[in-house]
């Protein structure tokens, strides 16, 4: 009596339930408490390795260790590359994701030199969005004016994360965006251009 | 003195390609307050333009419509092509000048000039706060002008900001008009001066002309004080510029567009007064 179709219904609707946990990213609200106290203590983490005495290897090593961790390094790879994730192949994707973790590096690995004697503190946080806040901290290098820098954390995976980074009303990840989608269209719409530019400018070291 | 003719032909011609982008702005109601002849030129300068202009993606691609809608930058072959004169400028001229200008002035003399500089803006900013209705800035701004110019000897030293927390902001023709309801504009590359859109190119000419110090007094030492001023202007930029330049050209692939993101940010901020403060000291 009951066609297969029923049944396969009804298992469906049982499913349905857990749909939107598969279906939507693993985000859920963070307080703008918890932003606080995530940022403090890894920023307390990043000061202790930046301003120690350990070789520049082992420091790199560290810090790369951390930005691992408090980084959503796939999300916001993913937001960078923007409309161009979807043209990537799968492998492109796999290997842009790995370059983009290693730019990451390199890039604050660059400016270690800047960073000896920095002192930071967090200041207000507020939430921004429905699943972001924003939390602003004061960092001081050890000569030269403060800077305000505002850090923008979500919670992926039940994890608070660091999602972008804002100074001066200028956004990191918007930023690159426009910075790789021009790379990409220059390339002449290829992934593939800007998987080059990368590993070229990996390749100059930092 | 070459330079500083250069300079303002220079600024003649970015008056020329503001209006030019303004002429085809239907919401820039200055326009019709300049003389006809600078339209004239506005016009030239249109033509030449447009013979470089970027073509749109096909209605077909939205995705990639919207983000040439966003980039907003129709003249990029042409505004590439004054970047790279830019780039070759700076790396011949402007920057040795500034770092030149860093080894023979120490910090806190460079400090003054700067202080000096931003308090002869002082009447603009002023100005600025009135005209976009921001009584208590505007009331900061004069109070920083008053105590500057007499305690701070001429706005060498920013006593009102040191000793009576009363830090500075800047303000321009750009954000007024932004405050207004004027778009933005195409983006633009300026000869020498960089990012820019057609509607703060517009107001960095109204605000050249609305400065007293571009008319008050004559003669040869008025001359050179004002052309010292607009050296000084350059070199203070220039060289505040050093290290966060340095940093887009050691991380960017793209130094053109990652600096046109970022001007089209920071102006963002700025018109929304959300800049650190400070800015503009």
């Amino acid at each position: 009596m009951t066609p297969p179709l029923t049944s396969l219904g009804r298992r469906a609707l049982l499913a349905a339930p857990l749909l939107p946990v598969i279906a939507m990213p693993a985000r859920a609200q963070i307080s703008p408490e918890a932003a606080s106290a995530f940022i403090h203590s890894t920023g307390e983490e990043l000061v202790a390795v930046l301003n120690s005495r350990d070789p520049l290897e082992e420091r790199r090593a560290r810090v790369a260790d951390i930005l691992r961790r408090a980084v959503d390094i796939e999300g916001t790879g993913r937001f960078v590359l923007g409309r161009w994730w979807r043209v990537a192949s799968a492998e492109e994707q796999a290997e842009y994701l790995r370059l983009f973790e290693q730019t990451l590096i390199r890039n604050l690995a660059a400016r270690f030199g800047e960073f000896q004697g920095v002192r930071f503190s967090v200041g207000r946080s507020q939430a921004r969005s429905e699943d972001d806040v924003l939390v602003t901290t004061e960092v001081q290098p050890a000569d030269g004016a403060a800077v305000i820098l505002d850090w923008r954390v979500g919670l992926v995976d039940g994890r608070p994360q660091i999602v972008d980074l804002v100074a001066e009303g200028t956004s990191l990840r918007l930023t690159q965006r426009s910075e790789y989608s021009s790379v990409i269209q220059r390339g002449g719409g290829r992934v593939a251009a800007l998987l080059d530019a990368m590993r070229n400018l990996l390749a100059r070291g930092g | 003195m070459a330079e500083g003719r250069v300079v303002r032909a220079l600024l003649l011609e970015h008056a020329t390609v503001a209006l030019s982008a303004a002429a085809v702005q239907p919401e820039a109601p200055v326009l019709v307050r300049f003389p006809h002849f600078l339209r004239g030129l506005g016009a030239v300068a249109l033509l030449l333009a447009f013979s470089a202009c970027a073509t749109p993606p096909p209605v077909t691609e939205p995705e990639a419509r919207a983000e040439f809608e966003a980039t907003n930058d129709r003249l990029e072959p042409l505004n590439r092509a004054i970047f790279t004169a830019n780039e070759a400028a700076d790396t011949l001229l402007i920057r040795p000048a500034a770092e030149f200008y860093r080894l023979v002035l120490p910090e806190p003399l460079r400090d003054g000039v700067r202080n000096v500089l931003s308090n002869l803006r002082g009447t603009n900013i002023l100005l600025h706060d009135l005209l976009q209705g921001e009584g208590e800035r505007a009331a900061r701004t004069a109070e920083r002008l008053i105590i500057n110019t007499t305690l701070g000897l001429g706005g060498i030293f920013d006593v009102a900001a040191d000793h009576f927390d009363r830090p500075g902001h800047d303000e321009d023709f750009g954000q007024t008009l932004a405050v207004w309801g004027t778009q933005e504009g195409f983006y633009l590359v300026l000869p020498l001066l960089g990012p820019s859109n057609a509607r703060d190119a517009l107001g960095f000419a109204v605000d050249t002309a609305l400065n007293p110090w571009t008319w008050i007094g004559q003669g040869p030492v008025v001359e050179g004080l004002r052309y010292g001023r607009t050296a000084a202007t350059l070199l203070d930029a220039r060289d505040r510029a050093i290290e966060p330049l340095d940093r887009v050209y050691e991380t960017s692939l793209d130094p053109y567009a990652t600096l046109r993101s970022a001007y089209r940010q920071r102006r963002e901020a700025a018109i929304r007064n959300q800049d650190s403060p400070g800015e503009g000291r």
